[in-house]
């Protein structure tokens, strides 16, 4: 990112932009912060999921007015479901970069030694249940030593693994106006019952951790992992480890994988010399995303994907097949608060502490007062 | 005119001028709008303005099952971590006072070291060692065919969290229990050795009676110290297992700077002082009774 900053100020020398780095964790209350005291920097990255919340508190600045302007950006290049997460109330309030998929990482040497391949005697990931569940069961069982030494998966972010699994159910989580939590429907009970079963019954995975099941796979005991594009940086670095990334399968009767974005978004207040400079700061990091994705990014543009350059990045290619049926967490204000529910559940049910449905009906009724609060508190 | 007489007058607070500018602007104001935000519903992610409810966020926080869980993590977490603590570091003390020299220097600095670690830091490696699949610890004990859920089973987990602060913390307790031990009068010990008391009945009968003023005072810092848990359960747990780690501190964050409910974060930041304060009240008028 630093070099297409440097590259931008040097082309356009009536500009001179400013990169900050700033860690996930803090990033947002500062930018919080400073929205409200109107000093948020002109020019900044909201994840998706946070775009409701910015939106709703008036500090970022819609951009469908400025499509229609000098370095305007074709948004017909972007799948609709990517531009269309960033909507709020009728209006657009970034610009997506770029899209980071959940998908599969899978260990070549354990699908060799377990016999699961093709025709050329190579790893063959899999891409419906059934062989999901075979790959599961036959790495698990190729255990040689002690026992435990092999998974054939591991659920590695709760978050990103069930709200795919869910949505590949058929889930929903919200009355299409936001008035209700439906998160414990009767296809959402079915997708977290079906992951409770991979541990409890088929034992093809191990009781969750709270963090490291990365490292499990990584450590080369793991056959399969559903993770996000941003973790190839990780596997990149390890040279011992011969894996590879394919889609995620599909476990139940739909396709659907979790995805993010990072998009491109505009402070509120800003004079029109600011806007100028910032929207063709804006168009110019669109434009150029394809160097952004040598980070292990997937770029939002199709026509960059599109490109032979793109192509030959093997595991983010794989992964970008899944951007026309990705899936945001909901466009809710109060994300976190839904975040911090729906893994309350999923960890109970996955730990063998509630069932499925008890655990997914406390969640319900906890986001459903917070929803009763967020009304009483005033229009979104 | 400033007399000689005068300045000597107000010199005393003229030395706490400084310190007590800094406490008004950076604690007491804080506290106090803090205070009058918690009876206010502040939400910072509605343009809607802040709306006088009295006591209405303390009694959500009554019916907030969050709030007790949270409360309860932070009490176990004081009933488990200050005991241990605190036990060690008189431990430790007691034997580094039978040391001496370079002997002593090094295992006082040794003891210490872990201390200017940050807690994210030694969290992330503490992390690391507890992880129950691949660990560094269940690496050992799996010669032994054991295999301990460090951070996987609710009850463990804010144990092993309260192992994890001991190794961390001790070291800052530990040297002012030392420096208490060395200002206990050598003569009473050779007294005592001469009537044929044995080290366990001098500890016993001269160390702990005459360190009581130390322990006290580190046990009510330990104490307050534990009531405001957070780093290491977020680093380690991030409040988990389901939620079993959440302290009360991890909560308020929370609700502040993730959820934006100002108001209510502050009624339950205020709720956590008076618990602290409850505490400490009981304990100063322990040390006043000594």
């Amino acid at each position: 990112m630093l070099r297409l900053v440097k590259r931008f100020n040097e082309a356009n020398p009536d500009v001179n932009v400013l990169m900050q780095r700033m860690d996930w964790s803090t990033y947002y209350n500062k930018l919080f912060v400073a929205g409200m005291g109107g000093r948020a920097p002109e020019l900044f990255v909201l994840q998706t999921l946070a775009i409701p919340r910015f939106a709703r508190a008036k500090f970022v600045r819609p951009v469908d007015d400025l499509l229609k302007q000098p370095h305007a950006v074709d948004v017909r290049d972007l799948d609709a479901n990517v531009w269309n997460a960033v909507s709020y109330a009728e209006n657009h309030y970034g610009l997506p970069l770029d899209i980071w998929p959940m998908g599969m990482y899978y260990n070549r040497r354990l699908f060799r030694e377990a016999g699961i391949v093709d025709a050329q005697g190579e790893a063959k990931p899999p891409s419906t249940r059934d062989e999901f569940l075979d790959a599961a069961r036959r790495i698990s069982s190729t255990t040689s030593g002690k026992p435990g030494d092999r998974w054939g998966f591991t659920f590695t972010y709760f978050e990103s693994n069930l709200y795919s699994v869910m949505q590949q159910f058929g889930g929903e989580f919200f009355t299409p106006n936001l008035d209700r939590c439906i998160i414990n429907g009767p296809n959402n009970v079915a997708a977290l019952q079906f992951c409770v079963d991979l541990i409890r019954k088929e034992k093809c995975a191990p009781p969750p951790e709270n963090f490291d099941s990365w490292i499990g796979f990584r450590q080369g005991k793991v056959g399969m992992v559903f993770e996000g594009i941003y973790m190839l940086a990780d596997l990149q670095k390890q040279k011992d480890l011969d894996y590879a990334g394919a889609p995620a399968p599909v476990l139940g009767d739909h396709r659907a994988v979790w995805a993010g974005s990072h998009n491109l978004c505009l402070r509120a207040n800003l004079n029109a010399k600011e806007l100028e400079a910032a929207w063709r700061f804006m168009s110019f990091l669109s434009n150029n995303s394809l160097d952004w994705a040598d980070g292990g990014q997937v770029p939002a543009r199709r026509s960059l994907r599109d490109s032979d350059r793109f192509r030959h990045m093997t595991v983010q290619s794989e992964f970008a097949k899944q951007i026309p049926y990705v899936k945001y967490l909901p466009r809710i204000p109060f994300i976190f608060e839904f975040q911090t529910e729906f893994n309350a559940a999923i960890e109970k049910a996955l730990r063998g502490s509630e069932s499925p449905k008890s655990a997914l009906d406390t969640a319900a009724a906890n986001l459903n007062r917070i929803i009763q609060r967020e009304r009483e508190a005033g229009p979104s | 005119m400033l007399t000689r007489k005068s300045l000597a007058r107000y010199s005393g607070y003229l030395f706490v001028l400084p310190y007590l500018a800094l406490f008004t602007v950076f604690l007491l104001i804080p506290l106090l709008y803090g205070l009058g935000l918690s009876l206010y519903r502040r939400e910072l992610l509605t343009s809607i303005p802040a709306r006088f409810i009295g006591i209405g966020n303390y009694v959500e926080a009554l019916h907030d099952a969050y709030f007790w869980k949270a409360l309860l993590a932070t009490f176990r977490f004081v009933l488990v971590a200050t005991p241990l603590t605190v036990c060690a570091a008189l431990a430790i003390a007691v034997v580094l006072s039978r040391t001496s020299g370079k002997l002593q220097t090094f295992l006082r600095a040794a003891y210490f070291a872990p201390t200017i670690l940050t807690v994210s830091v030694a969290g992330i490696l503490w992390r690391w060692f507890y992880n129950s699949e691949f660990g560094l610890f269940n690496a050992y004990l799996g010669h032994l065919g054991i295999k301990a859920p460090w951070l996987t089973n609710n009850s463990w987990a804010l144990i092993s969290i309260a192992l994890m602060t001991l190794w961390w913390t001790v070291g800052g307790p530990m040297v002012v229990l030392l420096a208490g031990i060395h200002h206990i009068p050598p003569q009473y010990h050779e007294a005592a050795s001469l009537d044929g008391a044995d080290g366990y009945r001098q500890f016993l009968h001269i160390t702990l009676p005459l360190l009581r003023p130390v322990l006290l005072f580190v046990v009510v810092l330990n104490i307050i110290g534990s009531f405001q848990v957070f780093g290491q359960t977020f680093m380690i747990t991030r409040g988990g297992p389901e939620m079993s780690t959440r302290s009360l501190v991890q909560y308020i964050y929370e609700t502040a700077f993730n959820n934006y409910r100002m108001g209510y974060a502050s009624s339950l930041s205020w709720l956590l002082f008076l618990v602290i304060a409850a505490f400490s009240a009981v304990q100063f008028r322990l040390m006043r009774e000594q």
